[in-house]
């Protein structure tokens, strides 16, 4: 009896050690795929490339923000890393007691606009197609060389452009270039300097370039992807930071050699094409909102106005005749703001007279317009000594926009500092509120180690309250405090980064 | 066989229970007593090395256990080598040899009894005193390239806004020192300010500004808990100038300086010109440059006369106007000499020699819930969503009969009630604007030059339940009443409305807020007035006033109008 017990039960315990239950206990995911089903065929990689395109838009739904504050889409935070620290913006009715702080240099640490998580939520999609996508070629025929370099190409600029914004706000940021795929990951990463950042953008814009589309067939695509014209304007600017005025000539050169942009003369029209239709031949690159994905600005600049144009914006910046009401810089009321409320328009407007509705303000994030590309020639040229063609540049701007004579500046080609205040100062006016300000009075303050830094200092004085403008004065004096500090978040997550020192 | 098999079972059995009881004993449960463990003041400091000399300062003069209870403490901590420095420029050689009444002084300069972090502060004072008494100013400094905060001029901040249990620590690296000179002695110490000095002496000002501070004392009880607060009075402001402006204006002497103002030959003599020359150089309260900059007129001690501050770019500029198309150009404030601190007042600079200016009436904006107490609240003064109730006897400047408190609302942005669309988004609330509630509401307005008047009173309007009010100025009645219940309307014409007496004083429009001019004045000199309201209704309900403007008869009544939720003028 106990041996056939014994048995019996032997017999079981060879049965169950035999045969395994490797898939029984094997649980995948019921509403997600996972990688190893995932990058197997050409299409996968396009999905993830259009899935770049469209976290530029906005953020997907499971996020959230570790600090508990408003999670800004990447527009609205290039708009405001762009502009709310310069003198062409103030705070609106509704702007928030964070947001109001950096606009009188206040900036703590646990300020929440101080994150960069978005930019880094970006970064991370496109070192995901960088690392991944070429392991494509070999399980699917289809898929050529070339259309993989294409596809590298734009997940490398776009990598590069926030890598390059990142190095603009932060000085120092960690660069990470591979993807995050594993919890083992090693996430204490050291910032690296801006130099090096600025390398790395370079490095990456020169092998996008060599991968790049000229064209993909349609309007939307040439301007809502990115084409080797989108990189050239990406690397005209990247060497202006850097101080290679040469490289950067090359760059702008190329994109008004290519022939496939034009200014638009000015006309009753010229708001609706250019801006809120968008698409036109003046663009180069622009974040493509749509009805069904609309753009943020509706509510951050009409509805619940967190920022508004300044007061001295339409006098300083566009020149008002006060003889005359129909000579008018057409740049200026009813195109970048309303005069009077000093609402900001550019990215509300429907044409010169009526906004959007609430349902169709798709108007798109400009990147890089043709005009940007030409005053970074212009700026170029102003470097290297060449001061006249700079000028002519300018002129053929003001004259194709209808720029009034108030605003005209007669300058002496051989004076670079006069050629450059006339450069920025036609940059103010054509590239109104498109994020751009703040950036381009950096990049020539801190010329030739901080040569000219009064433009900084100039520029706080427009905005900044009567009773703090001595104390914002003497803090723009610091370099350092010309970058935003690191949110104390991640710090407090990544170890390894060290804050800003004027942060204390 | 059996049975001792049974209990030798049963003994093992009891063995291993009475063994495990043995060693396995209860502890008792450990239960957290707080439902917060950051560290208070004190705890933080003992945490910390590098403040424990600060921390000894505070053990000597008792202070430690006092810092260490629950509250809203603002503390900047010198850290230990500021400390030392401290030491050796007393001339002491450990923390407890240095004078206790001293130390206690210091130490009490080093706190508020508010939280203030860096993103309140300005280039002036912070609006809480110290416990000591005097004020802090801060502003920033750019030293060897390197920005930072500061404090009283030269302590730095090297560490700010460290949040613990009951507030918030800077850290700074140069001891805080009591100003214990008062004006006087400080502009005499002064070899530079001789003449300024002679000038003083010679008109009896000295004296004036030698005096110590006052202290004025309110008592207050309400339901059986009294409370007392103090505050230190009598504190002046002091343009002065030194003797290289003097000179630049030929005046090289006293005797020079008697020739060419003293016309009464009598110094002593407030109607002296001299003496007007001394008195329009001293201003009432503690104005630091930061208050300067964002006020339009100051009052000075001259009687009836101001001076006109304007902000030019980064340059303070006293008296400068436009007056029929000719620039009178300002003087100059000389910044690196001003915001001198004394125990009495603070001390200023000027570039140019100046005296007093004929002026033309200008527009005062009176908004009524800019009172210095409500300023003084400064987590609630002007920040949405908040409000604040305080009583009659809290306040200097108004007064009413009727026990009831004053409301100063300032309201979340966008709220259905439409509160923040009022100038600077504040308003004041009266609860029942009647009798035996708040009645004869009186306010004094800020200084007004002479000049004909009109004066308009803005409301938040409510359809039922509110007063109708009677406006006095200095007492004497003005013809038009202000209907509470009586809407905005943007549908007529608004110069047919201003000929009817109403317009918007807002822009943008909102029906919400209407406002009525209640009447025409001849103010007879320049100074501070008194506007009453006097309800002549029974109201069930709140009321609410955003603004009083008195806009001289001759400007453009309507333009400019007041920034709805803002701060700002609207052309």
């Amino acid at each position: 009896m106990r041996t056939k017990i014994n048995a019996l039960l032997t017999i079981l315990l060879i049965f169950v050690t035999t045969v395994s239950c490797n898939d029984y206990l094997d649980l995948r995911p019921e509403d997600g795929i996972v990688r190893d089903e995932f990058w197997k065929t050409k299409e996968d990689i396009q999905a993830a490339v259009v899935g770049i395109y469209s976290s530029l838009l906005k953020s997907p739904p499971v996020v959230k923000v570790p600090t508990g504050g408003t999670d800004y889409t990447l527009s609205e935070t290039l708009f405001m890393f762009g502009e709310f620290r310069a003198d062409m913006v103030s705070p609106g009715g509704f702007v928030t007691p964070d947001q109001r702080d950096i606009t009188t240099s206040n900036i703590l640490s646990s300020n929440d606009l101080t994150s960069w998580a978005v930019l880094y939520r970006v970064i991370n999609y496109c070192n995901t197609v960088i690392e991944l996508a070429p392991g494509v070629l070999k399980t699917d025929p289809t898929l050529t060389q070339k259309q993989l370099d294409n596809y590298l190409s734009e997940a490398l600029a776009i990598r590069a452009y926030l890598y390059f914004t990142l190095a603009r706000t932060f000085k120092d940021a960690p660069l990470k270039l591979t993807a995050t795929l594993s919890d083992t990951d090693n996430f204490q990463l050291a910032s690296s300097t801006q130099n090096q950042i600025f390398e790395q953008v370079a490095k990456d814009l020169e092998l996008a370039e060599k991968y790049a589309v000229s064209s993909y067939g349609n309007t939307a695509y040439d301007k809502g992807r990115v084409t080797v014209y989108a990189i050239n304007a990406m690397q005209a600017d990247l060497y202006l930071w850097m101080e290679k005025y040469p490289d950067a000539l090359a760059a702008a050169t190329k994109v008004t050699n290519s022939g496939r942009f034009a200014l638009i003369p000015m006309s009753g029209s010229w708001f609706s094409r250019v801006f809120a239709q968008g698409n036109s031949s003046e663009s180069i690159f622009e974040f493509q909102f749509s009805t069904t994905n609309l753009n943020p600005f509706y509510d951050m600049l009409f509805q619940r106005p967190e920022f508004v144009a300044s007061q001295t914006v339409l006098e300083d910046v566009f020149g008002v005749d006060f003889a005359d009401a129909n000579n008018v810089d057409k740049r200026g009321d009813r195109c970048s703001l309303i005069a009077g409320t000093n609402e900001i328009y550019k990215f509300t407007g429907l044409n010169n007279s009526e906004r959007k509705s609430l349902q169709e303000a798709d108007t798109h994030w400009f990147v890089y317009r043709y005009a940007d590309v030409m005053l970074l020639k212009a700026e170029a040229l102003a470097e290297m000594g060449q001061g006249d063609e700079a000028l002519k540049i300018i002129k053929e701007i003001r004259d194709t926009r209808g720029a009034i004579k108030l605003t005209e500046q007669v300058v002496d080609p051989t004076n670079k500092a006069d050629v450059i205040d006339y450069i920025l100062a036609e940059r103010a006016r054509e590239l109104a509120f498109e994020g751009k300000r703040w950036f381009d009075v950096l990049r020539n303050a801190r010329k030739n180690n901080y040569e000219r830094k009064e433009l900084m200092i100039n520029m706080a004085l427009v905005n900044a309250p009567a009773d703090q403008q001595q104390s914002i004065m003497a803090k723009l004096q610091d370099p350092n405090s010309h970058y935003l500090p690191i949110n104390e978040y991640d710090l407090y997550t990544n170890k390894a980064l060290v804050q800003n020192p004027f942060y204390k | 066989m059996k049975r001792s098999l049974v209990l030798n079972r049963l003994m093992r059995l009891t063995l291993v229970v009475f063994l495990t009881l043995a060693f396995v004993n209860c502890t008792s449960e450990k239960i957290k007593e707080f439902t917060d463990q950051t560290l208070n003041v004190t705890d933080y400091l003992k945490d910390n090395d590098d403040y424990s000399m600060f921390l000894e300062m505070l053990e000597v003069t008792n202070y430690a256990s006092f810092m260490n209870t629950y509250g809203t403490y603002t503390v900047f901590v010198p850290n230990n080598e500021a400390v030392k420095k401290y030491l050796s420029d007393v001339g002491a050689a450990t923390v407890k040899d240095v004078p206790i009444e001293d130390l206690k002084e210091i130490v009490k300069l080093h706190i508020l009894d508010q939280v203030v972090a860096t993103t309140d502060f300005t280039d002036g004072k912070i609006a809480t005193p110290s416990q000591q008494g005097q004020f802090l100013i801060t502003g920033a400094a750019n030293i060897a390239g390197v920005s930072s905060i500061t404090v009283n001029k030269t302590s730095n901040i090297t560490a700010s806004n460290v949040i613990v249990g009951n507030g918030i620590i800077h850290v700074i690296d140069k001891v805080l020192r009591v100003a214990d000179k008062t004006l006087a002695k400080s502009i005499e110490a002064d070899p530079n300010l001789s003449l300024f000095t002679e000038a003083l002496k010679a008109t009896g000002w000295y004296d004036a500004l030698d005096k110590p501070l006052g202290t004025a004392t309110v008592t207050t009880t309400t339901g059986g808990t009294t409370t007392t607060t103090t505050t230190k009075i009598g504190h002046l402001s002091v343009l002065t100038q030194t003797n290289e402006v003097f000179k630049a204006a030929g005046i090289n002497s006293l005797a020079d300086l008697k020739a060419k103002y003293s016309h009464l030959n009598d110094p002593m003599n407030p109607a002296d010109s001299l003496n007007l020359f001394v008195s329009y150089r001293i201003l009432p309260k503690l104005q630091y440059l930061a208050d300067l900059a964002v006020s339009q007129s100051i009052e000075t001690k001259a009687p009836l006369e101001v001076i006109s501050v304007k902000l030019a770019a980064g340059t303070i500029l006293l008296n400068e106007e436009t007056f029929n198309g000719v620039l009178e150009k300002g003087v100059v404030v000389n910044r690196g000499l001003s915001d001198v601190t004394a125990s009495n007042g603070v001390i200023h600079s000027v570039d140019q020699n100046f005296f007093i200016k004929k002026r033309i009436p200008a527009p005062v904006y009176f908004d009524l819930g800019d009172q210095p107490e409500f300023r003084q609240l400064t987590s609630v003064f002007r920040k949405p969503g908040t409000s604040a109730a305080l009583k009659k006897e809290l306040f200097k400047d108004v007064t009413w009969d009727g026990s009831d408190a004053l409301n100063y609302v300032c309201a979340t942005k966008g709220s259905s009630s439409y509160q923040d669309r009022a100038w600077n988004g504040d308003i004041i609330e009266i609860f029942r604007f009647r009798t035996n509630n708040t009645q004869n509401l009186k306010f004094k307005t800020p200084v007004i030059i002479k000049g004909k008047y009109k004066i308009w009173v803005s409301y938040r309007w409510k359809g039922t339940k509110n007063p109708t009010v009677r406006t006095y100025f200095n007492g004497i009645a003005l013809p038009r009443l202000v209907n509470f219940q009586e809407q905005a309307t943007n549908t007529i014409n608004e110069r047919v409305l201003e000929s009817q007496g109403y317009k918007s004083h807002i822009s943008p429009f909102t029906n919400r807020f209407n406002c009525r001019l209640v009447g025409i004045v001849d103010v007879l000199t320049t100074g501070r007035h008194t506007i009453t309201f006097e309800s002549l209704s029974n109201p069930g309900d709140t009321a609410w006033m955003d603004v009083v403007e008195f806009r001289p008869v001759d400007m453009d009544q309507l333009y400019p109008r007041l920034e709805s939720g803002g701060s700002g003028l609207v052309p």
